[in-house]
């Protein structure tokens, strides 16, 4: 298909999925214009006329980029980030950025300033989130694939909780340049794929180092892998940690069958023991949040952003009004806990806590992976979608809906969900865990997992 | 974390003033319910024994790639003045604080 | 009642870089404002900081010339506070794990003689904006050229005991990190930053008095000046019964006073934490043996040196060390040829004032000593050639020689022609021809200059004595 052809087409699918309120900048116009650049391209790379969505927090000179926050409306980045830069010189096109939460805090994408996405299955639930937007798209058909980013599974949860796939790379293995920062030592670009071959393609053009960002890591950017035929020779490990006994039963069901389907495919099956990722949440949300306090300082009202002016008039009174008004309750949860857990007499008890944490979790995937497991096999989320505004109220019951996914975030690992099935018609995923850097086998093993599933069947 | 105390008023206003927030007073009293909320749950981290703790783990490069000194920035699609919520004369403008000396 | 005083300073230099810090901006003094700013150090949503090799060469260069052990591993961390200079809201600088620890800086103190004064620790950090407040009225302007600028932050044990002592400290302390060739070291320009702690106790007291910090002062005569009037401030308050409270203070130069800021209770809580944008700071102990093998001669050494190895008196040695180029130049000269004291008499006399007012050595060093030499030979007289160096270093060409006979200084030791020049003079001064012959033997230097004087430095010294002895001799009979 052509470059303007894919645009007409994309745009009329947005113009359709307009009620998920899914995207937040789109225009027929610019879609045109990324139409017509990839059409005049001599050699249009690999993702030649691919549209993709692209996270309302990764930055692009032509749309907005607000982060679904008050306190960047209206703002055009001067730059662009070194991931999509990459994408569009392969040919891909920007379609639209997408919804998400407020600066990518939270997993259901209603804490967006400009109002909640809906799942596409029922408009009573949530895509989760933070990426709710791009995964929305994608489940839709709107786009083959999407950009979203993870802190904690801002991926992952919202691809199970949509049915589609979702691959977080190794920290380090893309660019966080121009990807608008929430915790830093967290955060990657990740995307979604209606299949993992759309995934690894986009995931693939994005890798490789920049030096624009000394985080990224010195390897080659990772290669497309070709399918594995079965799992013959490969070890799944099983972390007990990740099969509580109180698992919703339709997530059981979808994980058992997957198992089944491992050993059908030759691969072996073993118990391990991550023991650490028990304390995976608190620590995310000592860790997270006090890189986000400091993120989040430079939203001041100074140099760019809408600026409000307070009572006294003078700049720190700029500075609270701009920051108090433009932030919207969880962004300003976490600033408090952030700046509350680095602050004097406490940093020992919680910061260095759980910097010490981490360590431990990591060396958990570490141990279970020189003990001879390939790679781990675990829910991606304790729930199949929950309704909207279930767990508004109370923050915490909130954060363990990321109770499977931010202990690989923590540990900087390359995980990603397969739809695995579906219970009482709402999507239930898979999770696959690789080592470090291991994003191609990752890939080959679960694409002969894809052909075998029957991702839209009901489990039981 | 023996030392640990629950959140109070004071301390949540403190945070807020270190960080630039304006919380209005009526908010204040769901927030420190909120907050204590939080940071009771992130306190089982105290369950976690100390003798065993590792060294702070941090993924990706282990040492910082170095720029050359070669002048040569991003450029910007629009220019600081296309930016700014006030500008003048090639300068960003606020309003003066009260005791601000140059220092 | 007497007081001890307590003073420990912070020096902040700006590192000589082409770019900045963590982006590739320039770091060019006096451009338009906001014309040096990229996505890094606007701190717009994205960007991200990428260190710049040489400003941690020059770091690591400054911590080798004062001593410090340079770390392998280093660490940088975010500073966490609100300011209109500071984009991203928290500074990046060093905290727990800084570049460099414990070294020494060897200097006369105007008290006490020599003295070691220690360096606590260097780190590296990024500079803020600029902030103007008189150029709009009721509004502050922002100018973040400088924000992102290397800095090195050079923090000294509260070793010094004057305010005297603070200024011979930072002399030294700038002398050093100019000769390893690491900062312009320029108060004016701003590209060194001078922050004080000081307090003060009775002699033989252990404990230390409350400190105050003093800030905004723009030369190293005004950091002696600012600490005598916050020592007398302080010493009022204890005097009087009252308590010194830790607060910080500025500067006026106009007044010489110092003036306390309000300063907020929260202000010092500055959360560090290490930067997650950055890995750790990971230098090989093979680049830090390199980079020390690379650090040139010091001040200090080199003072030694001369004194020892050339035997120039203590004095010489350390003016002429004061400065690199300074001492580049003597040591060319005797080089040359030049004997060390004599070229140490000219380097301290008219090469260094031209040097002082032009920053230049016009002479090359190679001519100075052909000119030396010329004075030597006794073809011209020192008169003479302290005008020929005139001569060439105004017109920055020529051979000393040729320039000596264009403008007629060769000296003249021709028996008659300087015969005929003490003539003159005796017949010009008949009384002290009188007052001579009396036995006013003293009274020869006197005749001799009026020789030198009528010849315009022409007559040869060494030649005139003999034959005004021989003529006023004669006269007698």
């Amino acid at each position: 298909m052509s470059g303007a052809a894919a645009a007409r087409q994309v745009g009329e699918r947005l113009r359709a999925a307009e009620p998920l309120n899914a995207v937040l900048h789109w225009s027929q116009a610019l879609l045109d214009a990324e139409g017509g650049r990839v059409d005049d391209m001599a050699a249009p790379g690999p993702l030649a006329a691919m549209p993709i969505a692209v996270k309302d927090n990764i930055v692009t000179v032509e749309q907005p980029t607000t982060c679904a926050s008050r306190i960047l409306e209206g703002y055009v980045s001067p730059y662009t980030a070194t991931a999509v830069t990459r994408l569009r010189a392969a040919g891909a096109m920007v379609a639209a950025k997408t919804n998400l939460d407020e600066f990518a805090m939270g997993s259901s994408t209603e804490h967006s300033a400009f109002g909640r996405v809906k799942h596409p299955l029922d408009p009573a639930r949530v895509p989760g989130g933070s990426s709710g937007g791009s995964a929305a798209l994608v489940a839709a058909g709107v786009v083959p694939a999407a950009l979203g980013s993870e802190t904690g599974g801002s991926v992952r949860q919202p691809a199970s909780f949509c049915g589609v796939v979702g691959v977080k790379p190794s920290y380090g293995r893309v660019s966080r340049y121009g990807l608008v920062a929430f915790g830093s030592s967290l955060d990657c670009i990740s995307v979604f794929g209606r299949t993992l071959d759309d995934a690894a393609r986009v995931l693939s053009v994005m890798s490789g180092p920049d030096p624009l960002d000394a985080t990224t890591v010195d390897r080659p950017p990772m290669r497309v892998p070709e399918p594995l035929p079965d799992l013959r020779g490969l070890t799944i490990g099983l972390p007990e940690e990740y099969y509580p006994p109180d698992l919703h039963p339709g997530v059981a069901a979808a994980l058992a069958r997957v198992r089944n389907l491992v050993r059908e495919l030759g691969g072996e099956l073993r118990e391990v023991s991550l023991p650490h990722s028990a304390y995976a949440v608190p620590t995310y949300y000592i860790v997270a949040p006090a890189e986000a306090a400091a993120n989040l300082a430079r939203y001041d009202g100074v140099r760019y952003g809408p600026r409000k002016v307070g009572p006294d008039g003078d700049f720190r009174a700029v500075y609270q009004a701009t920051r108090g008004q433009g932030f919207g309750p969880e962004v300003r949860r976490r600033i408090l806990v952030g700046t509350y857990v680095l602050s004097a007499g406490y940093y020992d008890a919680y910061y260095r806590k759980a910097q010490q944490a981490r360590a431990l979790i990591a060396d958990d995937f570490r141990r279970a992976f020189e003990s001879g497991v390939d790679l781990l096999l675990t829910p991606t989320t304790p729930t199949p979608a929950f309704r909207a505004g279930e767990k508004t109220d109370d923050p915490v019951s909130m954060y363990l809906a990321d109770i499977f996914v931010s202990a690989i975030s923590l540990a900087g690992l390359p995980a990603l969900n397969l739809p695995a099935g579906r219970s009482e018609g709402l999507p239930v995923g898979a999770q696959l865990i690789a080592p470090s850097f291991g994003e191609e086998r990752l890939l080959a093993a679960a694409a002969a997992l894809e052909r075998v599933i029957a991702a839209e069947a009901e489990v039981r | 974390m023996g030392e640990r105390v629950s959140i109070g008023r004071d301390e949540v206003r403190h945070a807020a003033r270190l960080a630039e927030l304006a919380v209005p007073e009526e908010e204040l009293e769901r927030l420190v319910s909120q907050l204590n909320r939080i940071v009771d749950y992130v306190a089982q981290l105290e369950r976690l024994p100390t003798e065993q703790m590792a060294e702070p783990f941090l993924p990706g490069p282990t040492a910082a790639a170095l720029r050359e000194d070669l002048p040569g920035p991003v450029p910007l699609a629009y220019p600081p003045e296309a930016l700014a919520p006030e500008f003048a004369d090639g300068f960003f403008l606020v309003p003066r604080h009260g005791a601000m000396e140059d220092a | 009642m007497s007081w001890e005083t307590v003073i420990g300073l912070e020096v902040h230099v700006q590192l000589r870089t082409r770019s900045k810090m963590f982006c590739a901006c320039r770091t060019s003094f006096g451009d338009p404002p906001n014309t040096n700013v990229c996505p890094v150090c606007l701190g717009l949503p994205g960007a991200l900081p990428v260190p710049n090799a040489e400003a941690i060469r020059l770091g690591a260069r400054a911590a080798m010339a004062l001593g410090c052990t340079v770390h392998e591993t280093s660490v940088f961390a975010r500073k966490n506070y609100f300011y209109p200079d500071l984009p991203k809201g928290y500074q990046i600088s060093q905290f727990d794990r800084p570049l460099a620890t414990g070294g020494r800086v060897a200097f006369e103190s105007p008290d006490r003689g020599r003295i070691e004064i220690g360096i606590t620790r260097l780190h590296l950090e990024e500079d803020a904006g600029k902030l103007l407040h008189d150029r709009f009225p009721g509004k502050t302007a922002v100018d973040l050229n400088r924000a992102g600028i290397p800095l090195a932050e050079i923090v000294g044990e509260p070793d010094l005991r004057s305010p005297a002592e603070a200024r011979a400290y930072l002399t030294a302390l700038r002398q050093i990190l100019v000769y390893a060739g690491v900062s312009e070291c320029s108060m004016e320009q701003g590209s060194l930053r001078v922050d004080a702690n000081i307090s003060i106790r009775r002699p033989g007291e252990t404990r230390l008095g409350t400190k105050t910090e003093v800030k905004n002062m723009n030369s190293f005569a005004n950091v002696e000046r600012a600490l005598e009037a916050e020592r007398g401030r302080q010493a009022a308050l204890l005097e009087a019964g009252q308590r010194v409270q830790q607060v910080t203070l500025l500067f006026n130069a106009g007044t010489g006073q110092v003036r306390p800021i309000r300063s907020k209770e929260e202000s010092h809580d500055y959360r560090y934490f290490p930067d997650p944008d950055l890995p750790p700071l990971v230098l090989t102990s093979g680049w830090i043996a390199e980079q020390r093998a690379a650090l040139p001669e010091l001040p200090e050494a080199r003072r030694v040196r001369l004194e020892t190895s050339l035997g120039l008196p203590t004095y010489d040695a350390r003016v002429i060390t004061s400065e690199a180029p300074l001492a580049e130049y003597f040591e060319a000269v005797v080089v040359a040829g030049v004997e060390p004291k004599t070229a140490a008499n000219w380097v301290m006399g008219d090469v260094m004032t031209t040097f002082n007012e032009s920053g230049a050595f016009p002479v090359p060093p190679g001519r100075l000593a052909s000119l030396i030499g010329l004075v030597r030979e006794g073809v011209v007289s020192h008169q003479a050639a302290k005008r020929v160096y005139a001569e060439l270093a105004q017109t920055r060409d020529g051979e000393p020689r040729a320039v000596a006979e264009r403008l007629g200084l060769v000296q003249v030791s021709d028996q008659g022609a300087l015969a005929s020049w003490v003539e003159e003079v005796l017949s010009a001064h008949p009384a002290e021809v009188a007052r001579f012959r009396g036995g006013e033997t003293k009274l020869m230097g006197f005749f001799v200059g009026q020789v030198m004087k009528r010849s315009q430095g022409k007559a040869d010294p060494k030649g005139v004595q003999p034959v005004l002895q021989e003529k006023l001799r004669t006269k007698v009979g």
